[in-house]
């Protein structure tokens, strides 16, 4: 048994080099960007491209594709160091969705086009799975591609599709077949978000991050583009989860934000008294500060499974089910701590914490809901984890 | 990072487990709550002769030599079956008190007399005003001659009726911290009157009142007006096995609650399929699997022989809090068969009220974390690399 995230002078040595480079190259305002989700401004770009030539993007996949081999552990305590950080995998759907699906399935013209630009963090992807009609129930999505000659035409319309407005590539799921077999109704591509006929309407979240409506008007996509084989793309999305697991939540991020607290706390007095040395307030930061613990102990597990070579079945719904929730709390608990002022707005005066706390409730918001909802969490994992009946 | 037990942990697991179901069932529980002395002797030399007393005494003090860890795993199995009896007073209580403030010859005194299942042991700390608090413990041990004579009424004393030896706190000077001094007394001192306290877990928890009970010098325990760090580090470590016992009990009630979910049938289906049904099992999973992550860490740190005071306080917090939500959605899920005293989860909900309280509650803990991170900030020490 060990915790410790590093269990080699190597591993350790990795992971020095990972927090020294991110002293130097991580700025504040490279963490801003990364936080929004409102874009990468050309900074975080610059940064994608640094991690990239260090090859840490890179890791674990081929040389010959851009890669630069190196093992899950590797890959592991980089993302744990970034999130230490408070920094972020440039792009994640690049990195842990197309990436992937491209090694593992696409062409080998594909995989030359993608793969490398991926690893030198020089392009983007954007998430291209949900519509209107389609959530959770993700099968029951209408956009259509139909072959035509070399070109697929794709008609639909895809809703809360975030980065598509920055990103290079759209990673769309579309019905190629919806009269065959459920499970073989859906096609992977990577299409152009440049390509003409698609229109991007902004949305903005109660976190002031942005999505996007994207409407596909007669959109020709070349054949080249299709990801492996027709009618197969929900196979590889579920195989892609496999991966995306690493790029879940990382708890590790929670604790600065206590950290900051604590600080604001020992420096602020309120009705006579400095708050760190109001033992409500101590309770709550210290009820904080156990809950992301237990997060964390509850992420270490499922690491510890994947380093091992096993698939963490369960685990990593539990992990962005247990983070987002805890992360409300931080939010609403955080709220209570600063009072008024953790109402106030970055830019407000006398904001504190960079109107950070503001900035966490709002956000924390759709964490519970996008990318697997809490309720979708606890049915899976009762079946998963408990062999509870489906029906 | 690697959560996997070593083959040794695992066969001693496996061995307790089999040896557990076996020797313990429920039925043995409740008939030790109306029994007087709450164990069996039977099952207490059992226990001694697989080492268990002494799991981690050394082995020149006659125990087996094993770590910290090897007992959380053993602690675990014995929550999952509820052991009743002093196991816990005696090796842990005592066995930790001695190995941590014993002097080399009141180790090899007492320790092998643990080990080997002679001498049963039991720890006074509270009292009507003092509650794991130094600062306010009243009972006194004043010197007199060769010795002292300790005066005063502890409560909440496990076992103090079969113990051969109550391992007191007493106040010798007045202070917080300091002035708390460790007695060795013989338990069957006919000074000393003890009470059954009738609790919600009947378990043998006692009233001890201590009349002008003489106690030779050389039954310091440490050093004078120095007991309360080695209490400390003993409460710590308790915390973090209360937290194992607790882990074994949700496991166990985690797994009866999931059958009873896939057997139950209402409005024609098998109750498991309804979403409520699989979110409450889903709670207590989750529930489950942070305290068992949060206290082995806790306990591999103690193991690790790394500083784990705040690790100790985070796991008795939240094991706390969880442990209470996993019991409480089991009897959700459970319905009517579940709060029938008959069923075995009453005996669990009546167990885990007690195990709250024992060795600090959440509050109490919280108050710790609180002073660690206020001291020494909140970000997670062990994640900036390896600890030393």
């Amino acid at each position: 048994m060990n915790f410790n995230l590093t269990t080699t002078p190597e591993e350790e040595a990795f992971r020095q080099e990972v927090s020294d480079f991110l002293e130097v190259e991580l700025t504040d305002e490279i963490r801003r960007q990364h936080s929004l989700d409102k874009g990468l401004g050309p900074e975080a770009r610059e940064f994608n491209r640094k991690i990239g030539a260090k090859g840490w993007l890179g890791l674990g996949w081929p040389e010959e594709y851009g890669g630069s081999g190196g093992s899950l552990r590797y890959e592991i305590i980089l993302i744990q160091e970034l999130a230490r950080h408070e920094a972020r995998i440039p792009n994640t759907v690049a990195r842990y969705l197309a990436g992937p699906a491209i090694l593992h399935f696409g062409s080998e013209e594909m995989k030359k086009e993608f793969l490398p630009r991926i690893a030198k963090g020089e392009i983007e992807f954007a998430l291209g799975y949900t519509e209107p009609p389609a959530g959770s129930d993700l099968m029951a999505m209408q956009m259509r591609a139909v072959e035509e000659g070399d070109f697929f035409i794709i008609n639909g319309t895809k809703i809360f599709n975030t980065g598509c407005h920055f990103s290079d590539y759209h990673w769309l799921a579309v019905k190629t077949d919806p009269a065959a077999h459920r499970l073989q109704q859906i096609s992977l591509f990577v299409v152009d978000m440049d390509a003409p006929g698609i229109e991007i309407r902004p949305l903005w979240t109660l976190g002031g991050e942005r999505t996007n409506e994207v409407y596909y008007d007669n959109v020709k996509v070349p054949k080249s583009r299709l990801v492996g084989e027709k009618n197969q793309g929900f196979l590889y999305m579920v195989h892609a989860l496999n991966y995306e697991r690493l790029a879940v939540y990382q708890i590790e991020r929670f604790f600065p934000v206590i950290n900051r607290l604590v600080n604001y706390a020992k420096e602020t007095k309120r009705n006579g008294a400095l708050l760190a040395d109001d033992p409500m307030v101590r309770n709550k930061l210290a009820q904080l500060a156990v809950e992301a613990e237990v997060c964390k102990c509850i992420e270490y597990k499922a690491l510890a499974l994947l380093i091992d070579g096993s698939i963490p079945d369960y685990e990593a719904g539990i992990i962005k089910l247990i983070g987002s929730e805890f992360y409300q709390r931080l939010g609403y608990m955080s709220m209570e701590v600063l009072n008024h002022f953790g109402l106030l707005e970055e830019d407000s005066d006398w904001a504190p914490l960079m109107g950070e706390i503001s900035r966490i409730c709002r956000s924390s918001v759709p964490d519970t809901i996008g990318a697997g909802s809490s309720e979708i969490i606890r049915n899976v994992t009762a079946m998963r984890a408990l062999g509870l009946p489906r029906k | 990072m690697d959560i996997r037990l070593s083959e040794e942990q695992e066969m001693l697991r496996n061995s307790a487990r089999r040896f557990l179901e076996k020797n313990c069932p429920s039925s043995l529980v409740r008939e030790m709550v109306e029994d007087e002395m709450g164990y069996t002797e039977e099952l207490w030399q059992g226990m001694a002769e697989l080492g268990w007393i002494g799991l981690i005494i050394p082995e020149e003090y006659g125990g087996v030599g094993m770590g910290f860890l090897e007992l959380t795993v053993l602690m675990e199995e014995m929550g999952r079956v509820m052991l009743p009896g002093p196991f816990f007073s005696t090796a842990v209580l005592g066995g930790l008190a001695f190995l941590q403030a014993g002097s080399a010859s009141q180790k090899k005194e007492y320790l092998p007399g643990i080990a080997g299942g002679q001498m049963k042991v039991t720890l006074a700390l509270n009292e009507a005003e003092s509650i794991y608090d130094p600062g306010s413990m009243a009972v006194s041990a004043v010197e007199e001659g060769e010795g002292f004579v300790l005066n005063g009424t502890k409560l909440f004393v496990p076992d103090a009726h079969v113990a051969d030896t109550i391992l007191c706190a007493a106040r010798t000077d007045q202070g917080i911290e300091d002035g708390i001094t460790l007695f060795v007394v013989d338990g069957k001192d006919p000074s000393i009157r003890t009470k059954l306290l009738k609790t919600i877990a009947g378990d043998k928890q006692f009233e001890v009142v201590f009349h002008e009970v003489r106690v030779p010098k050389e039954n310091v325990l440490g050093q004078p007006g120095q007991g309360w760090p080695p209490i400390k580090t003993v409460l710590q470590k308790s915390a973090v096995l209360k937290c194992a016992e607790m882990i074994g009990g949700g496991q166990r009630i985690l797994e009866m609650t999931a059958a009873y979910a896939k057997e139950r049938e209402q409005f024609g289906r098998k109750i498991g399929a309804f979403q409520a049904i699989q979110h409450h099992c889903v709670n207590m999973l989750v529930d489950l699997e942070g305290c068992r992550w949060v206290a082995y860490k806790a306990a591999w740190m103690i193991h690790e022989g790394m500083p784990y005071e705040k690790q100790a306080s985070i796991a008795k917090a939240w094991c706390n809090q969880a442990y209470r939500r996993v019991v409480a959605l089991a009897h959700q899920v459970l319905g009517g068969v579940g709060y029938i005293e008959e069923h075995d989860l009453p005996l669990y909900f009546r167990r885990a009220r007690a195990a709250e309280a024992a060795f600090g509650d959440a509050d109490y803990h919280r108050k710790i974390v609180a002073d660690q991170i206020f001291t020494h900030g909140a970000i997670d020490r062990i994640q900036q690399g390896n600890i030393q």
